[in-house]
């Protein structure tokens, strides 16, 4: 297989296929035993992966190190909540958290691609502390406590309806929502423009020589990234029923960074496992103790250290090689010993 | 008449009071080899980041068939036509052969395909293919390119750059490095060349440059010493004191 | 007439000084960091955290008896073999990777959030305030400023000085800075390139300490309490330059003091805000900050 990154992506398809498939299988079990407090969780869990999939998109891909994509998933949360407060319309609440994010993005992208490398990431850092503390600061957004009193709404899609209300409905709603987002970036991935991302993590000085402009491809990936982060964020109220500026804070583009991480960048899906397995551990651990911190760090420097392509990108070359052949175990080996 | 493939004119640009380059003018005529030699801090690199884009001339011009090129940022000069290879390997080394060579080639589909899946863009996928027959990489096109041997890098380097359908290519010391029969190899490759682009050269190995090229520009001191075809640049005294070492 | 001198005498002037305590902190942390920044290539998230360290560890130290006055300079010592362990096996582990800053820095952030839970497994989630070792106030030409905060300024100034002597000043300085600027050229002079990374990040390591001690008197010591004053310390790195010594000093003092002074006129809850925008607008206009870098000038 010549072209290692379609081949990936087809593993990726693989390991997404069977998250999906067992995200189903956990609905129907909770369906069964009518449980709502851990498909909620599990939802939550998705909705975080959207956000771990941004960092994937600007990270895994595009080398770009934001610290502060935790703006983005904010700002979506917190216009989807004022507007279902007013008008209980989930397309309405969508339509408006992506006009925002994206214009956000867009003077977001012109002040952080004015910069490379570590400056970057402070400048995408300091961007979202100034964000956040003034949402913190402005009494009309709640403040500190945030907004409360967000409706469940009714999701029309045609002829059905699904209501946040029903946990299995809104599980496997927001389940096919992160999956088409999934499949949105992997397409995009495929594209010349995915092309030339992936070059400029390999290479950044070589591209411009090959006749594409640096700061358009890093300015689309930007405010792509943007995007996927604020219409994930718009599903945080729907389940939820309130925001709080905690969405908007460092911890929480700190959590995305160590779903990513962990789950594997570079794999796109790994956002997905990387998400469900941090969720899955802090309620684990918070059940039994407060210091769930630690085990998370422990993991997260444990996995830069000794996995640094994290779970997916560890398993992964064995799921190429059924899919792709001897060839792609030779390029696989040839990056382990270069 | 119709123009040459470049030309330089009257190009200069000055690093704190020392003009590295000064005032060099030359053209490079349409599917020859012109070589740029000199020793060592004669300005020949500086001279080609003029030309490429890496760096802005003070003064003068840089023309590609007729049209103003002058100042140009890098990716801009490679959509005119003009592209280069890097005298230190520069490639994508986490990205297969055939990856590095599909990016390469992309620029020539048309933006309103930017957003297609890569396998529609049949056009630059048949300009690989192409590219990795002429090239010899057949049996390497799923390797890393990080994992290439030194010769192979170095072809896959220009390759690369002749993957766009430049008009002009660039050559910064393409055999840097290479065997004696890697040289000769590479010698008969780009000398195949100039059937569809112009070449500009910069070259140590004179050997090589008297054999390949159909006109040579020696550069000392920043400035142009002389130019001509290999015979006359042989046979002049000036260059022979100034770059032979030999009164 | 009399009413400006008075808001100068009574209102500004100790604000001002008061702002000036603060700076005097805000810099020996921002120190550590820019030193570490500039010779390691290394963002280091988990700064905070060692400084924090610093203040639990003084209490601990003081519970047990040990005399403040001696915990000012044995709790950086202690520091010194923890940085140097974990600048040997953590962080070096991921110097040669693709991409140095990115992977330092996520190592470092994993690193922050481990250390902070330690903190609070160790000594609980609870805010302790420990004893003021110079309780009272000095008259200063008729400003009273709390007597500790006068001897922090007199303290921070000194370390301050120390710091730019050895590093601008002596033999071990110009090694430093040599290893920093060119790595393989000072290794093949005989420079111990290891050695000097690790030295430097204990050294930046034991200054946030440092920091933590002095300060822990008059702020409130808590498991988080690394994590605000962090901020501003890379602001203050940011807007001087990040790597160099005197651009800190400066940007510290003078971000302190517009902070200080701002806090009479707006609420100081919009503090923060400001001084993040100084840092994004900075970083926009000018991302190697306002001075040079260390090694580098």
């Amino acid at each position: 297989m010549r072209d290692r990154l379609m081949l990936s992506m087809r593993a990726s398809h693989a390991f997404m296929t069977i998250f999906a498939v067992g995200a189903v299988l956990c609905a129907l079990w909770g369906s069964a035993t009518g449980d709502s407090f851990y498909l909620r969780l599990g939802t939550e869990a998705l909705i975080l992966a959207g956000l771990a999939m941004s960092v994937e998109l600007l990270l895994g891909y595009g080398g770009l190190l934001s610290l502060g994509q935790a703006l983005y998933f904010g700002a979506g949360a917190y216009v989807s909540a004022l507007v279902l407060r007013e008008t209980p319309s989930f397309w309405l609440a969508m339509g408006a958290a992506f006009g925002f994010t994206l214009a956000l993005g867009i003077i977001g992208g012109l002040i952080a691609n004015r910069v490379r490398g570590v400056y970057f990431a402070l400048i995408t850092f300091g961007m979202a502390q100034v964000a956040a503390k003034t949402v913190y600061n402005t009494r009309e957004l709640g403040g500190s406590d945030g907004l409360i009193g967000v409706p469940q709404i009714a999701v029309p899609l045609g002829p059905y309806s699904v209501s946040a209300a029903d946990p299995v409905a809104f599980f496997l709603f927001v389940l096919g929502f992160m999956t088409l987002l999934y499949l949105l970036l992997a397409y995009l991935l495929g594209t010349p423009f995915g092309r030339v991302l992936t070059a400029m993590k390999a290479n950044e000085k070589r591209v411009p020589f090959l006749g594409y402009s640096i700061w358009r491809a890093r300015m689309v990936a930007y405010v792509v990234a943007a995007l996927v982060a604020g219409v994930s964020g718009a599903l945080y109220p729907m389940l939820r029923g309130f925001v709080s500026p905690e969405l908007m804070f460092f911890e929480t583009s700190g959590d995305a960074l160590i779903m990513a991480v962990i789950g594997g960048l570079g794999t796109l899906v790994g956002a997905f496992y990387g998400a469900a397995l941090i969720t899955a551990l802090k309620s684990v651990i918070g059940s039994w103790t407060e210091h769930h911190l630690i085990v998370i760090g422990a993991l997260f420097v444990a996995a830069i250290l000794f996995m640094p392509k994290g779970l997916i990108g560890r398993i992964r070359p064995r799921a190429e090689a059924i899919l792709g052949g001897k060839r792609a175990i030779r390029a696989e080996a040839q990056e382990e010993h270069p | 008449m119709s123009d040459p493939a470049m030309h330089i004119a009257g190009i200069g640009i000055s690093f704190g009071g020392l003009r590295a380059v000064d005032n060099v003018d030359f053209q490079a005529e349409r599917n020859a080899i012109t070589t740029v030699i000199g020793p060592n801090g004669a300005g020949k690199t500086t001279l080609f980041n003029l030309i490429s884009g890496a760096l802005r001339p003070d003064r003068g011009r840089v023309e590609l068939a007729g049209v103003d090129v002058t100042g140009f940022a890098p990716a801009a000069l490679q959509r005119a036509g003009l592209a280069r290879s890097f005298q230190i390997t520069n490639l994508f080394f986490d990205l297969t052969v055939w990856e590095n060579l599909r990016i390469a080639s992309q620029v020539l589909e048309p933006v309103s395909r930017a957003l297609l899946p890569v396998a529609a863009s049949r056009r630059a996928l048949a300009r690989v293919d192409a590219l990795i027959e002429r090239f010899g990489l057949e049996d390497v096109e799923t390797d890393l390119a990080g994992a290439l041997s030194h010769g192979e890098q170095r072809r896959l380097e220009i390759a690369m750059a002749l993957a766009s359908e430049p008009s002009v290519l660039l050559l910064d010391e393409p055999t840097q490095g290479m065997s004696h029969s890697d040289t000769e190899d590479t010698a008969a490759l780009i000398r195949g060349l100039t059937s569809d682009v112009s070449i500009l050269l910069i070259e140590h190995d004179i050997g090589l440059v008297m054999s390949l090229s159909d006109h040579v520009v020696v550069m000392n001191q920043g400035r142009k010493l002389a130019e001509g075809t290999p015979e006359t640049i042989r046979a002049n005294p000036e260059v022979q004191a100034a770059y032979f070492g030999s009164a | 007439m009399t009413a400006t001198l008075d808001y100068i005498h009574f209102i500004l002037a100790p604000q001002m000084l008061n702002g000036l305590a603060l700076g005097v902190s805000v810099i020996l942390v921002a120190l550590g960091l820019t030193i570490i920044f500039g010779l390691l290539d290394v963002i280091n998230m988990s700064h905070g955290e060692f400084y924090a360290i610093g203040a639990f560890g003084a209490l601990a130290l003081s519970w047990l008896g040990v005399n403040y006055w001696l915990l000012i300079a044995l709790v950086p010592l202690l520091m010194i073999p923890v940085a140097v362990l974990v600048e040997r096996h953590l962080i070096r582990r991921v110097y040669d990777s693709a991409d140095r800053h990115t992977s330092t820095l996520l190592l470092t952030f994993g690193l922050a959030l481990i250390l902070e839970d330690l903190l609070k497994i160790l000594f609980g989630p609870n805010t302790h305030r420990p004893e003021n070792p110079l309780p009272g106030a000095t008259d200063l030409f008729g400003i009273f400023i709390p007597t500790y905060r006068l001897f922090l300024i007199g303290i921070g100034i000194a370390v301050v000085l120390a710091v730019a002597f050895v590093t601008y000043r002596t033999r071990l300085g110009a090694m430093v800075r040599a290893a920093s600027f060119d790595a393989n050229m000072a290794g093949s002079l005989g420079v111990r390139v290891g050695v000097v990374y690790s030295g430097a990040f204990a050294f930046g390591v034991a200054l946030a300490g440092l920091a933590g001690v002095l300060l822990a008197p008059i702020y409130s010591v808590f498991p988080t309490m690394g994590h605000d004053f962090i901020l501003m310390a890379f602001t203050v790195v940011i807007v001087g330059g990040m790597g160099s010594i005197w651009g800190a000093v400066i940007a510290g003092v003078a971000l302190t003091q517009v902070q200080a002074i701002s806090s009479l006129v707006i609420s100081p809850v919009w503090a923060d805000p400001i001084v993040f925008a100084v840092m994004v607008l900075v970083l926009m206009v000018r991302p190697q900050g306002l001075f040079g870098r260390l090694g580098h000038a």
